[in-house]
């Protein structure tokens, strides 16, 4: 990967939006962040269980979706979304299924000076949409952005 | 062989529902250290750009984390159909080396048709008991199944 620029409050454009790459979540997503999170509920890793589900199959945890989300995002904005998190608001809107493909549509909505003399605060909105369009999760990060000096 | 009416039930993964859910009944999980291979596994599953610091830990590996962490409390498993959402305020860094733990309570409960709605507030601590992230979590909950 390409060393970041780095990136001051100053050069964030309110508005400027983000459309990341998709990315197809697959079963072994699903045991690789059970195994590395300890999240075994039977959601995530009973496939004959699920069956008589409202879903149907297994279906993805939801911060897994979130951190690959994370990941979609950084492949195009990775100077902003990996400034230092403070916040973050999410909603989980709908089940993602093993084979569904997501991808990340995100947008600067606001920024403001931080009360910590320096730094700034820039939020971002995102959606996490499938391939058939629908907003599957959705949410808002706040980030801490060191200002430029003088 | 030993008759079946002596023999006893069989036993079974114990479960809460959301009747059992107590609003304010505090709960601690065991600690856990972060180490380089969680990040390591973690940046590799979720395509995130390696942090600048390789000492420093995602995010949003700590939440990931206190969601495993969550199942190993002295209450049996809540039967969770569905994470609905959170709101989450980070407020420390996270080493590698760091030991986390979470501390919770339910803050409310709220009955429904299908189920019932827990919302959970969470603490994550790390070693020195310095509180490095927190917020609120709100959880679908199944109902006892009337006998």
């Amino acid at each position: 990967m390409s060393a970041q620029v780095p990136l001051s409050f100053e050069d964030i454009k309110v508005g400027e939006e983000f459309v990341s790459p998709g990315r197809t979540v697959t079963e072994m997503d699903v045991v690789l962040f059970a195994g590395l999170s300890g999240d075994y509920n039977v959601l995530h890793t009973d496939a004959e269980h699920m069956k008589s589900s409202q879903f149907g199959e297994r279906i993805a945890h939801g911060l897994l979706v979130l951190s690959i989300q994370q990941g979609l995002v950084s492949r195009i904005a990775p100077e902003l979304v990996e400034q230092p998190m403070t916040e973050l608001a999410w909603k989980f809107r709908g089940p993602i299924k093993i084979g569904d493909t997501v991808h990340v549509v995100a947008r600067v909505s606001d920024k403001h000076p931080a009360d910590r003399p320096g730094w700034g605060i820039v939020t971002i909105v995102r959606r996490v949409l499938n391939q058939r369009g629908e907003v599957v999760q959705e949410g808002e990060s706040e980030h801490l952005v060191e200002r430029r000096l003088g | 062989m030993a008759s079946a009416a002596a023999s006893p039930p069989p036993r079974t993964e114990r479960i809460s529902y959301f009747e059992d859910v107590e609003v304010g009944e505090p709960l601690e999980t065991p600690a856990l250290t972060v180490t380089a291979a969680h990040v390591a596994l973690f940046e590799g599953l979720t395509g995130g750009a390696p942090a600048t610091d390789p000492e420093m830990v995602p995010d949003l590996l700590a939440l990931c984390l206190s969601s495993g962490l969550g199942w190993r409390v002295p209450r049996p498993p809540l039967v969770v159909l569905a994470f609905m959402g959170f709101d989450w305020k980070f407020h420390l860094p996270i080493r590698v080396g760091d030991t986390i733990r979470s501390r919770s309570h339910t803050a409310a409960k709220r009955s429904m048709k299908e189920g019932g709605v827990v919302f959970e507030e969470r603490e994550i601590v790390n070693h020195r008991d310095e509180v490095v992230q927190s917020g609120r979590l709100t959880l679908l909950v199944a109902k006892r199944k009337p006998a």
